[in-house]
């Protein structure tokens, strides 16, 4: 007597399952994704250092580092809201081709982190690999976006300071460290936004 | 470039790298990445059709598989948990309001959708295959995937989908009848 089959037949037996077995289980991306993974981590580390959340609830004596504490809001309030409104801006209604294509590319320079700062050398080779792709697409941007981008750069760079500073009279202090994570933050997250849009930055042609 | 990987070495290695990414070995879990980045960026790529989505949501995977190591017990192999978080990935994209615009390419027959890989992996990848699977609606095509390409059973890619396993077979028999007709449209003889 012969059996009819009921539901789904075994793999090997249906032909259309049977060729998607045989598809490439691995694809490779088009990028390496590693910085940007490795990026989140870093950032991860300080959002979660134990240290960190224990001084939050603490007291901080504010008179004491005005400067460093004035350039750590700037750097969370100016440099993201600026970064934010300047990826967003739209098209300039008549292009500036020819400056565009001639107009030297403005070197970027990282934020250079202090001594006091406890940046440790891993979480800098992750910012390095970040990097690498932030400068390519650097390269392609409009110049006003260029310089708008150094000029956070800058803006991070006067914090990082202030505060590595503030550090060196105050090596305990939570709020401090946490400030200076925030820029480090602040600094990845700038080229983790270059580096991942699409639209929008690149000068047209 | 094809990767060529020895599967022993690697299987070896793999147990070495997982415990010291757990101690925190940034190192180790960057060669654990390279190790698996092919087949979670595959599935992500297959199971949204969007190259880019699939670049970010292999990202999303492996910084929540960093940060729920701790938790990893070694019942499954590293590569299957990774999947699970891909999978699980992919699904709260197509939750949240943004990615059901982005995730959402195709109707209920698939008509509108292209895949979207640059190009094929190589000369011998039955790509007429691979397209029909990227046309299906998002049920079908997730049990194709799992369970057609990467091998998992039933009640593994229901279990990674959070369905019945009723509801799979289902959805695999439908995905069947779809990728028929597509494929039969595509290439009269």
């Amino acid at each position: 007597m012969n059996t009819i089959p009921f539901g789904p037949r075994n793999p090997p037996e249906d032909p259309l399952l049977a060729k998607s077995a045989e598809l490439p289980k691995e694809v490779e991306p088009s990028r390496d994704l590693w910085p940007g993974i490795a990026a989140r981590l870093a950032a991860d580390k300080w959002g979660r250092d134990p240290f960190l959340r224990q001084e939050k609830v603490t007291s901080p004596s504010f008179g004491r580092w005005p400067l460093a504490l004035a350039a750590g809001f700037l750097v969370a309030s100016v440099s993201a809201l600026l970064t934010w409104s300047l990826l967003r801006a739209p098209e300039p209604a008549v292009q500036p081709q020819v400056a565009s294509t001639q107009a030297p590319v403005t070197e970027v320079v990282p934020v250079s982190y202090g001594p006091n700062s406890g940046v440790t050398a891993q979480e800098l080779l992750a910012r390095d690999e970040l990097l690498v792709q932030f400068r390519e697409k650097f390269a392609t941007l409009r110049p006003e976006t260029r310089d708008a981008i150094v000029k956070n750069l800058a803006i991070m760079q006067a914090a990082a300071d202030e505060i590595d500073a503030a550090l060196a009279k105050d090596p305990a202090s939570g709020m401090l460290k946490g400030m200076l994570a925030g820029t480090y933050k602040q600094e990845l997250q700038l080229y983790s936004t270059v580096v991942t849009s699409r639209d929008g930055l690149t000068r047209r042609t | 470039m094809p990767r060529v990987t020895n599967l022993a070495s690697a299987v070896e290695s793999s147990a070495e790298l997982v415990t010291r990414a757990c101690r925190g070995d940034v190192g180790a879990f960057e060669d654990l990445y390279r190790q698996n980045v092919g087949r979670v960026y595959g599935l992500c790529l297959r199971l949204t059709g969007q190259p880019a989505t699939a670049e970010d949501l292999t990202q999303d995977t492996f910084v929540n598989a960093w940060r729920s190591l701790p938790g990893y017990e070694g019942r499954s192999s590293f590569s299957t948990w990774l999947h699970r978080i891909a999978v699980n990935a992919v699904l709260a994209k197509r939750r949240s309001p943004h990615g059901r615009n982005e995730v959402s390419m195709t109707d209920e027959s698939g008509a509108q959708m292209e895949f979207e890989a640059e190009a094929p992996m190589d000369e011998a990848t039955p790509i007429d295959v691979e397209r029909a699977i990227a046309a299906l609606p998002p049920g079908a095509r997730d049990i194709v995937v799992l369970h057609g390409i990467y091998g998992y059973s039933h009640e593994e890619a229901a279990g990674m989908l959070g369905v019945a396993v009723g509801t799979c077979k289902a959805q695999l028999h439908r995905a069947r009848h779809l990728m028929r007709e597509r494929m039969a449209s595509e290439n009269p003889t």
